[in-house]
């Protein structure tokens, strides 16, 4: 069932290079490939929820579910299905304008799914090791899908991106050797010795000094992944340059997936101290740093898919402060922050490329009018940036809520007031810069109506689900969001 | 093994002397020629590691297939493939960099300084030689780095990428005498990958914007 996860998305991006010409084979493909995906996952989740965890003796055990990992993984699938559905709209509206050729499509396909294929290795694994290849091979996989345009904007931030996250994700490697050569001296040369249960039974006899040396350089270095303030540099260009699904995949997955390499070896730290005091300030500082150079950049951007990427840096900081905070409720406040913000940050680009495709432009100030062009598109993409800015009745607004409850009973009465201070300039800057796109007249006669039927039904499904879990969580999801802040606080 | 130490702090005192050779050289064929004895030095050291193990445990380990990797790919294969590269794009010579080449010298200079100060911190790291190979594989990432923020050209940061990664492969093979097989052989190809990637990203610049110079890639802002 644990190898299910991997072999369906690796053969399913194989597949596509049987197809000759058929889009339609391409696109049922695809569809399947990630329905059947999800299916697993939630199968693999339910023994996961009822046995505490999954483990295989593959290569001295490098793949393990628990619930920590299960939830990212369920974040993962998900976003993925309703994505991979999506970009068969979005994809199939570029091949009927000739932007695409049949082999560009088929690359494309073949890439999203390696793509989904790498974040999956990167969740289900516990070798702390192979989630460094992972990570690594997330950035490989998805370079091209960036630079997928090929024209200049593009290349550039594709270059950015693979240069600036390779580099960083290099300290992240001195930072794991660090990790391997304190258990090295400390427990001796075994197969084991990056296997996260490994380290994390006998974080207490390993050596201090060393591990917060590797902590520093993994929290730099998949922080530069996470797209924490100073090292999100690369996260603006990429998410705006690349196709809309790709875009939603990267922030709504991809940040995820390297926030949880940090938060595992973070346990690991903190187990080893015996508090979270050192883990816990570096993540609360980065987090406000992060939230703050997101806010500035959002009140003076000109482009739809720049703000909705700041925000993305925003929304990570958050979910930073949550976990460096460190309390009962603020680490379950942040986990349940991942999995809103994947599907909120989902659904509003999803959002934004069916704007894009429509207007042909991600210029704030030449779009007007998206209500009256495209009803279905316009009402969720406006009610997604109140969702976003943390807006009730959506989930967003409950998880920032809990992670400022917890903040003032912890006594950080400094962060929470650059949080809310932050939170309500990015409010400010969403409000007046996004919310003129809605109204008014369009400036060009753009033809009333969406593009296709299925993308306002995925929009409409992610809506949904955003909505519910504001005011209703499914008690399987909550089962799982506790015990996965158990493993964090280490209570077994 | 503490026998081979004295021998092993020789190599990569060497690896360090050639990081610096390549901050001081000009031209893009310099760089690739320093870059390739760098790399035969590490694969040197592999090698040493891999006689040890065959001689004194009688048992071949995963470090000699790193050997051979290494030769293979970033002594032969790599520097042939950026001196295409660079022939294809770029033939004339001009200047590269954004900090002088003496400045440069003395900043790498002051980058290993830096290491020794943080390591000798650091008591755990200290036993044996474990502190001056600590000191020596650290610089060879750091200068990595600065070589790849002091140029402007696309060939100059893969090969101050490459360099970096030299640092972090001596750094593994020196402290942990090599890190678990499976999860070095994902190492190497995931970063042998990225190198290809990059490679073809080049030739993609070159085509779109007629020239590699990375200091005019200025479309996205803010």
């Amino acid at each position: 069932m644990l190898f299910l996860l991997l072999i369906v998305p690796l053969t399913t991006s194989l597949l596509f290079w049987t197809v000759r010409e058929s889009v339609r084979t391409i696109n049922i493909i695809n569809a399947t490939g990630s329905a059947i995906l999800f299916a697993v996952s939630l199968l693999n989740l339910k023994v996961v929820l009822e046995q505490g965890k999954i483990t295989s003796d593959f290569f001295g055990g490098i793949f393990y579910i628990d619930s920590l990992n299960g939830l990212i993984l369920f974040a993962t699938t998900l976003v993925s299905l309703l994505i991979s559905i999506y970009s068969i709209g979005y994809m199939n509206e570029e091949y009927k304008r000739s932007l695409v050729n049949i082999a560009r499509l088929r690359l494309y396909y073949c890439l999203l799914h390696l793509f989904i294929f790498t974040m999956i290795l990167t969740t289900i694994t516990q070798n702390i090791g192979v989630m460094w290849i992972s990570i690594e091979a997330t950035t490989l996989a998805s370079a091209f899908l960036v630079g997928f345009y090929n024209n200049r904007k593009s290349i550039e931030a594709a270059w950015k991106y693979i240069i600036i996250c390779s580099v960083g994700i290099a300290f992240a490697l001195l930072g794991v050797i660090l990790l391997y050569y304190s258990s090295v001296i400390s427990l001796g040369q075994t197969v084991q010795g990056l296997n996260w249960q490994f380290l994390n039974d006998n974080a207490g006899s390993l050596h201090s000094s060393i591990l917060k040396i590797a902590f520093l350089f993994i929290l730099i270095g998949f922080g530069t992944k996470v797209g924490l303030a100073p090292m999100h540099t690369w996260l603006p260009d990429a998410h705006s340059q690349a196709p809309s699904p790709v875009s939603a995949l990267l922030s709504g997955v991809l940040l995820n997936t390297a926030m949880y390499g940090i938060i595992r070896i973070m346990t690991i730290v903190n187990k080893n101290m015996g508090n979270s005091q050192f883990t816990g300030s570096l993540m609360i500082i980065l987090g406000l740093v992060s939230i703050g150079a997101a806010a500035v950049f959002i009140l003076v951007q000109q482009d739809f898919k720049r703000t909705l990427a700041y925000s993305s840096i925003e929304h990570m900081g958050i979910i930073a402060l949550g976990i460096g905070i460190s309390s009962a409720l603020s680490i379950f406040a942040a986990l349940f922050h991942i999995i809103n913000h994947s599907l909120t940050k989902s659904m509003l680009f999803a959002a934004s490329g069916n704007v894009y495709l429509k207007y042909d432009t991600k210029k704030i100030s030449k779009i007007q009018g998206i209500l009256k062009v495209m009803p279905v598109t316009g009402t969720v993409f406006l009610l997604g940036i109140f969702a976003i800015t943390g807006m009730p009745p959506f989930s967003i607004f409950t998880s920032e809520l809990g992670i400022t409850i917890s903040a003032f009973k912890e006594g950080k009465y400094l962060a929470v007031g650059f949080l809310l201070a932050f939170l309500v300039l990015i409010f400010a800057g969403f409000s007046s810069q996004m919310l003129r796109m809605f109204f008014g007249k369009p400036h060009k006669d753009h033809g009333i109506g969406e593009m296709n039927r299925i993308t306002p039904v995925v929009l409409l499904i992610l809506l949904a689900i955003i909505t519910v879990t504001g005011i209703y969580l499914p008690s399987f999801l909550e089962k799982l969001i506790k015990s996965a802040g158990d493993i964090i606080l280490l209570v077994h | 093994m503490d026998k081979l130490a004295p021998l092993l702090n020789i190599f990569s005192v060497g690896i360090l002397i050639s990081t610096f050779s390549l901050v001081a050289s000009k031209r893009i064929m310099s760089y690739i020629k320093a870059f390739r004895i760098q790399s035969l030095i590490l694969a040197a050291v592999a090698a040493i590691f891999s006689i040890y193990y065959l001689v004194e445990e009688n048992r071949l380990e995963g470090i000699f297939i790193i050997f051979l990797l290494t030769v293979v790919f970033k002594v032969i294969y790599i520097p042939s493939m950026l001196k295409r590269i660079s022939v294809r794009v770029e033939y004339k010579v001009e200047k590269d960099f954004f900090i002088n080449i003496p400045i440069s010298i003395i900043i790498c200079c002051g980058l290993v300084i830096l290491t020794w100060y943080v390591v000798s911190k650091i008591p755990e790291l200290n036993n044996g030689y474990n502190g001056s190979f600590m000191v020596q594989s650290v610089s060879v990432i750091l200068i990595g780095l600065f070589f790849m923020i002091s140029r402007k050209k696309a060939i100059g940061q893969i090969i101050g990428f490459l360099v970096l990664e030299n640092g972090t492969f001596l750094t593994a093979i020196l402290l942990t005498s090599g890190m678990p097989m499976i999860v070095e052989f994902g190492i190497f190809f995931d970063l042998l990958t990225a190198v290809l990637i990059m490679g073809i990203f080049v030739f993609r610049i070159n085509e779109t914007f007629e020239h590699i110079d990375l200091n005019k890639l200025r479309n996205l802002r803010g």
